[in-house]
């Protein structure tokens, strides 16, 4: 007998241990199969195989699989600021408050360096100067005054009357 | 294209288009849908627990990483089948680089965890399940991979030619034929094993 299936028989028989096949062409094709020598082992060999395949369990998901994809996405979304500062955020206390200390004496150092720099403070320095050398030229003045009066008076000059 | 057009696709890449536009939970969503699928197929593509999982953390991570540029021209699972494929084939082909064919001719790895179940088998009874599943997994393992790859989403993710044909980059009368070979293989491989 001639198989009318046989050019489209792996896709058939495949499909029906599948359970693709609606419930009127498997039923045709169960009654096919009862008088086809040359389908029968096929199909059987396919029902062995889709239960072979369905008893090859996969082992349970590890319970960390979501946290440890999310610790990736955190780690692969942190800002350039979170990068800098992450190895810090886990150090205890006891080691984070001296360096914290540290780095806040080296910033104001930094600051004061540059508030002492070289342009501004000359001037006004200048200024400084300017004032006291005035001042104690005045005083130096009033000394000599004094003392050319002191002299005039002792000696009788008519200047120091 | 916006989140109403894509729900004309599939609610997952619906899903993804709001991961794109930064809803962390719609990601969480997705990860719970398909974490096992992606896994087991990795799993009995390369046949190592640590590995899979491995490199499903990388697929989702290649998943989340690439969410501002994600445009849902197909389903969404044949988007996510075709990294995971991409992913284990080519871990596989440096595997095999690395250690030749040895692999297949190894003892059991990774076998999944035996099963307690209320009515305990005998010790035969799981010795003669062991031995099968030995059998099972080295007869997979023996096909080539991209007939393995489309025996593994035909059988256990039920996906169609046509998917199956657009995560291996082939036509659907080349998935046909890439399964049909694969099938006939694993008949003759795996006939004998009556149901019991």
């Amino acid at each position: 007998m001639n198989c009318p299936i046989e050019d489209r028989r792996p896709a058939i028989l495949v499909a029906y241990a599948a359970g693709e096949l609606d419930r009127e062409t498997a039923s045709a094709l169960e009654r096919h199969l009862a008088d086809c020598a040359a389908c029968r082992p096929v199909a059987a060999g396919q029902a062995a195989v889709w239960k072979a395949l369905d008893a090859w369990e996969a082992p349970p998901v590890s319970p960390d699989f979501d946290g440890r994809l999310y610790r990736r996405i955190d780690e692969g979304a942190l800002s350039w600021w979170e990068f800098l500062t992450r190895p810090f955020r886990t150090m205890p206390l006891s080691q984070a408050l001296p360096l914290t200390a540290v780095a806040g004496l080296l910033l104001i150092a930094g600051l004061l360096l540059h508030r002492t720099g070289p342009t501004a403070p000359v001037a006004s320095q200048h200024e400084v100067v300017r004032a006291n050398q005035v001042e104690s030229t005045l005083d130096d003045l009033d000394l000599l005054r004094q003392l050319s009066t002191a002299d005039s008076a002792e000696s009788g000059h008519p200047d120091a009357m | 294209m916006g989140v109403a057009a894509a729900a004309t696709l599939d609610y997952d890449a619906e899903l993804m288009l709001r991961v794109k536009e930064g809803d962390g939970t719609s990601f969480g969503v997705l990860l719970e849908k398909h974490r096992a699928s992606v896994i087991h197929f990795v799993y009995r593509l390369v046949q190592e627990q640590a590995v899979a999982e491995e490199l499903a953390q990388e697929v989702f991570l290649r998943v989340y990483r690439s969410r501002s540029s994600y445009a849902p021209t197909a389903k969404f699972k044949t988007w996510l089948f075709r990294i995971a494929t991409h992913l284990a084939l080519n871990w596989l082909r440096d595997e095999r680089h690395a250690r030749g064919q040895e692999r297949l001719d190894d003892g059991p790895a990774d076998l999944p965890a035996r099963q307690i179940s209320d009515r305990r088998p005998s010790v035969e009874q799981e010795m003669v399940r062991e031995v099968k599943r030995e059998e099972i997994r080295r007869a997979v393992a023996a096909l080539p991979e991209k007939q393995r790859a489309a025996v593994l989403m035909h059988k256990y993710e039920e996906m169609e030619y046509t998917q199956i044909a657009k995560v291996l980059g082939c036509s659907d009368s080349a998935v046909k034929s890439l399964l049909f070979r694969a099938y006939e293989t694993l008949r003759a491989r795996l006939a004998h094993m009556e149901a019991t």
